[in-house]
């Protein structure tokens, strides 16, 4: 409160005091940038708290999301707080932006959310601040959640992360425009690469004016990754080191061009519209295309606002290369602030994210379908038509999926910015697939680097 | 006169320099066509009605222009969220009104809850603002003291950083205060004259009211206070309509600083609140967004229907000519 | 003194406007030094320039000399964020995009506005209508719809290459082209003149009638009333939106973040300067780098103001 009392003393004070005291505040707000948790800055690095926790206590859950989910989360902590009436879980939501803006903020200023929701894109960057507990030390039960999976939120060796469900990265299917251009839906079990530019050039030429054969799929590393690891790579390596060679990136760029140029997808201007307008508004969404590559999360959103009924595919390529590419990427992950006060709360909170079934009736597959595959297993009789195919999908890749890809290093949040960036570039052919792929990699080395 | 005039700068009426005027005959406002009652030849009448016909034909067809995307809108509030990007067009072929209803309780508390909490932080603001910057804004345009062009300067150059650096130490600042998740932060600063804005707005204002009016009035013993209060602010009715206007529209669409500042959903305005039906990386409620959007935007439309009454209630209307 | 139009103009009718400020000139000039009461009137906006802005100010200065990424504490690095900008292709890029947004917009907005506020100043049926309408576009202010919004009017399908079909011409999609996105975000900003065009309005209403009058009598047609006494009178409140629009243009975010869906794409095309150095800051959590760009840009909206107060003695006219 020392703040407070500068104020008084400027009020009082005369002439010149005012200036001293700005700087006297300013001193303040610097000394504090300096300290550790009160001030900007306030990481991790301090001992980890007593153990012993006086509760009723007070816990904070942040994260991101839609009305829907906020709605369901709101029911899983109602649930969370009659099994355990001593604690209270205190809701922190908005959406996507504006939640790692406000995160970052607050662990800035000493002030993190005990328990944290997280992503791939930036889980690094906070684990190695040291804001984020390691899990393992703490009471979770991880038993039912695949050793793959789990890995998924491993950063040497210390669980930052759980995942709070899996995704896939897959290729969506509108059949009945694939019957408007009198073109089959292709085995996604044997197509390659090559398959995907004939077939959607095909839907192109035959479905008429105004109707595409596929969005293109260069705005999202997701696809780049898959293309890699079919190839023996991995986008980044557990080392946290790029990991995809020029010519892989290339080739990644080319197929879009390659689309572009033969009609399959839309002309450069719009492809990149489309984009910008979310899976809603995208070509599928709207009718306008056959396939387009997303998240199997965004089915649902996909379906509802094309009315169809879509279809998952694998991506192509899938028995093409040396090895299968498609993996579950973990949604989100569950962490736990390394300051928070309540360690044990935050953790049995944690515990019945992951474990509950009741938790898992309200979520379904709003966080990705469960990682904890007890708990998966008991809400597929609850799923809606389009989740259970969601569901089914996953299954039936599981035996073909290798490996989770390594947890992305330190940096690489702007590896979507700089996707994007690129690929508009090479869109427009303002650049080649060959200088595009020289780019990309020394603007992903220069954000990963230190 | 009008009693606008003799109220307001009582004090000083009997020694303005009336002698100096012209007399006023009239109390029509001095739009330059009412000011010129000439009587115009049959044609040129004719001429004048068709040519006003044309400029309202204009006004009324850029008036179609800038309100396109508004209208766009408000469509879409109406279709049901499958439809507003399949079929875009301007009239929906399927009234839905359950975007509203939906988006009205979408979020944990009714939306009234936000509008409520929005309300509270912009009439702080509005009321801040008015107070605190024409405080300032009188020493600016009025007052001699030391390092005036400084202390202008320095108050322009508030205004000059990006909020998004300071925001972070603004944070440490009020969270040692123990007001993170109350108003303060938000209306405080107002109260304490910090958007600069305002101030030399209301500057640009206070020099353009005659200074014979106030040294007149001081001839006549009033003090500072007095002009302030009695002279200059009724004089700035435009002025300070435009910034209770302002304020309200900018603080109730501010989204950055409520998004850091408040943390409890039970604290949340209406920016933040709109924020939450659209969420990139899965599912949005577009309609339920742009029918929010909607009730969100008549509280502020009506602020600005109302208060731009006082926009034309200038000094040309109230009688000091 | 109106004596400065006055004399920039001449003219036989301007005889009554000089004769009257000369009139007007009768009071003796106001004692220098009114130090008290200045601390009285300031006194709110000192608190808060100690307590609210200074500290924050000085932090992020500070900031600015560090390697701070907000999760841990910072460290001094001197100079390096400054001298590290200059080799930053991106950051050349979104000053080059910056300026150009600005000079180009600005002095569009500014002129839709004081045509409009003329326009809409007289009486005139349905002038609330008018104003209201006009204003309408300002109040969403950076809504996410926005974006959307936009997508409907400047989109390969949207409304302005539907207008052009109609002539024959194949438009693109103007919003999605790095060539001319740009073009549409400053469109965005043309549109939403209403908050100028409420001032210069305001303004207009600030001229005391007499002038009008004065000039009247002395036989001045509508346009030489115009140029010798509206012009003149409104030229605090011309400079006044001059100077904020620019101070306001120079950080312009929340349109491109929106329109261009965060990052300034099409290809950086939208990459406004304060878009960038939030993306730094809050993106890559480079909040160093972001306070150093902040005070660059400072250095270049107050370098821009000083010339504008400069320059505004040659042509801003204070009626005191």
């Amino acid at each position: 409160m020392s703040t407070t009392g500068n104020g008084l003393r400027t009020r009082r004070g005369k002439r010149l005091a005012g200036s001293a005291a700005g700087i006297a505040v300013m001193a303040l707000t610097l000394a504090a940038c300096g300290g550790g948790d009160s001030g900007i800055g306030g990481g991790g690095d301090d001992d980890p708290p007593a153990a012993a926790e006086e509760c009723p206590c007070e816990i904070r859950f942040s994260w991101w999301g839609s009305d829907t989910r906020h709605e369901s989360t709101q029911q899983i902590i109602d649930a969370f707080e009659a099994e355990n009436p001593d604690i209270t879980v205190v809701p922190d939501f908005t959406d996507w932006d504006g939640y790692w803006d406000k995160l970052a903020t607050s662990v800035a200023a000493g002030d993190t959310p005990d328990v944290i929701t997280q992503e791939e894109r930036y889980i690094s960057d906070y684990s190695t601040k040291s804001v984020l507990a390691d899990l393992s030390a703490l009471d979770i039960d991880t038993s039912k959640v695949d050793e793959g999976v789990l890995a998924g939120g491993q950063i040497e060796g210390a669980q930052y992360g759980i995942p709070t469900g899996i995704n896939a990265y897959a290729l969506v299917a509108d059949p009945e425009i694939f019957a408007d251009a009198g073109v089959d839906v292709p085995d996604d079990t044997t197509w390659t690469w090559e398959d995907y530019v004939t077939t959607a050039n095909a839907i192109s030429k035959g479905a008429g004016d105004g109707v595409w054969g596929a969005q293109d799929y260069g705005f999202n590393e997701a696809g780049l990754n898959v293309m890699a690891r079919q190839r023996g790579e991995s986008l980044f390596t557990p080392e946290g080191e790029l990991g995809v060679s020029e010519q892989t990136i290339a080739d990644f760029f080319q197929v879009s061009l390659d689309l572009m140029k033969g009609g399959g997808q839309p002309d450069a201007a719009r492809t990149v519209e489309y984009q910008a307008a979310g899976p809603e508004g995208g070509l599928l969404g709207t009718n306008q295309g056959a396939m387009g590559v997303w998240w199997t999360n965004q089915l649902g959103a996909l379906s509802d606002s094309s009315g169809h009924e879509l279809e998952l595919l694998r991506l192509p390529g899938e028995s093409e290369g040396e090895r299968t590419g498609m993996y579950y990427k973990p949604a989100m992950f569950y962490s736990i602030s390394a300051d928070t006060e309540y360690p044990e709360s935050s953790a049995k909170f944690v515990d019945f994210l992951l474990n509950s079934e009741e938790a898992a009736k309200i979520m379904l597959t709003d966080r990705g379908l469960p990682a904890n595959t007890e708990v998966r297993e008991s809400i597929l009789g609850d799923l809606s038509p389009t989740d259970q195919k969601v569901a089914d999908f996953m299954a039936d890749i599981e035996d073909e999926i290798v490996d989770t890809p390594p947890v992305p290093p330190h940096g690489s949040a702007d590896l979507a910015d700089i996707m994007e960036r690129v690929n508009t570039e090479v869109l427009f052919e303002r650049i080649t697939p060959d200088e595009a792929a020289a780019q990309l990699i020394e603007e992903v080395n220069a954000a990963i680097a230190d | 006169m009008t009693d606008a005039s003799t109220s307001t700068a009582s004090t000083s009426t009997h020694t303005v320099p009336t002698a100096a005027l012209p007399p006023s005959d009239s109390d029509v406002p001095p739009g330059t066509e009412d000011r010129r009652p000439t009587v115009r030849p049959r044609g040129r009448q004719l001429r004048a009605k068709v040519g006003s016909v044309l400029k309202h034909a204009g006004l009324i067809a850029f008036g179609f222009v800038m309100l396109y995307p508004l209208l766009w809108m408000v469509a879409s509030s109406f279709k049901p969220n499958a439809l507003i990007f399949r079929e875009p067009g301007l009239i929906p072929t399927d009234i839905d009104l359950s975007n509203y209803t939906d988006g009205w309780n979408a979020l944990l508390h009714p939306f009234s809850h936000y509008l409520i909490n929005s309300a509270i932080v912009v009439l702080g603001s509005v009321l801040g603002n008015l107070i605190s910057c024409s405080l300032a804004a009188y020493a600016f345009a009025r007052l001699e003291f030391k390092g005036k062009r400084l202390w202008f300067a320095v108050m322009l150059m508030s205004i000059m950083l990006p909020i998004h650096v300071v925001i972070v130490p603004q944070y440490v600042l009020f969270s040692q205060l123990e007001w993170i998740n109350t108003f303060l932060p938000l209306i405080v600063p107002k109260l304490l004259a910090t958007d600069a804005f305002f101030i030399f707005l209301m500057v640009q204002f206070f020099r353009g009211i005659p200074r014979e009016l106030d040294e007149a009035a001081t001839l006549d013993g009033a003090s500072h206070l007095r002009i302030y209060l009695q002279l200059m602010l009724p004089l700035s009715m435009p002025a300070l309509a435009t910034t209770a206007i302002f304020t309200f529209i900018w603080t109730w669409n501010d989204f950055f600083s409520q998004l850091i500042f408040l943390t409890r959903p039970e604290m949340y305005t209406v920016p933040i609140a709109l924020r939450t039906f659209v969420d990139s990386t899965g599912n949005s409620s577009w309609g339920s967004l742009f029918a929010m959007s909607i009730v969100s935007l008549i509280p502020v439309f009506i602020a600005f229907l109302f208060g731009q009454k006082y926009l034309v209630k200038g000094i040309a209307t109230t009688g000091i000519k | 003194m109106v004596r400065a139009p006055v004399q920039l103009r001449g003219g036989e009718h301007v005889s009554v406007i000089q004769e009257l400020s000369q009139s007007k000139k009768t009071v003796s000039p106001r004692k220098k030094g009114d130090g008290r009461w200045a601390l009285f009137f300031l006194a709110p906006w000192f608190v808060g320039l100690v307590l609210i802005t200074a500290g924050p100010m000085g932090a992020s200065l500070y900031l600015s000399f560090t390697d701070y990424d907000l999760l841990s504490a910072p460290e001094w690095v001197g100079f390096e964020n400054y001298t590290r900008m200059f080799d930053d292709p991106r950051f050349v890029n979104s000053l080059g995009v910056t300026f150009t947004y600005v000079f180009v917009s600005v002095p569009l907005q500014l002129a839709a506005a004081l045509g409009l506020a003329l326009l809409l100043d007289k009486g005139m049926r349905g002038l609330a209508i008018y104003r209201s309408v006009y204003y309408l576009p300002s109040l969403l202010g950076g809504s996410v719809a926005i974006a959307i919004l936009w997508r409907q009017i400047f989109g390969a399908d949207g409304l302005v290459n539907q207008v052009l079909a109609l002539f024959g011409i194949e438009g693109q999609g103007w919003v999605s082209h790095p060539d001319y996105a740009l073009g549409t975000l400053m469109a965005l900003n043309v549109w939403t003149f209403g908050a100028p065009m409420v001032i210069f309005l305001a303004g207009l209403r600030q001229i005391p009638a007499m002038y009008y009058e004065a000039a009247s009598i002395d036989g001045a047609s509508k346009f030489r009333q115009f140029r010798s006494v509206t012009l003149p009178l409104l030229t605090p409140i011309i400079f006044f939106n001059l100077v904020l629009q620019l101070i306001e243009a120079f950080q312009s975010f929340t349109r491109a973040f929106v329109v261009s869906g965060g990052n300034g794409g099409p290809s950086d095309s939208t990459l406004l300067y304060t878009l960038y150095l939030y993306l730094k800051g809050f993106g890559s959590l480079d909040m160093g780098y972001a306070s150093a760009m902040a005070w660059f840009l400072l250095l270049i909206i107050g370098g821009m103001t000083v010339v504008n107060f400069l320059a505004s003695k040659y042509w801003v006219f204070y009626d005191d």
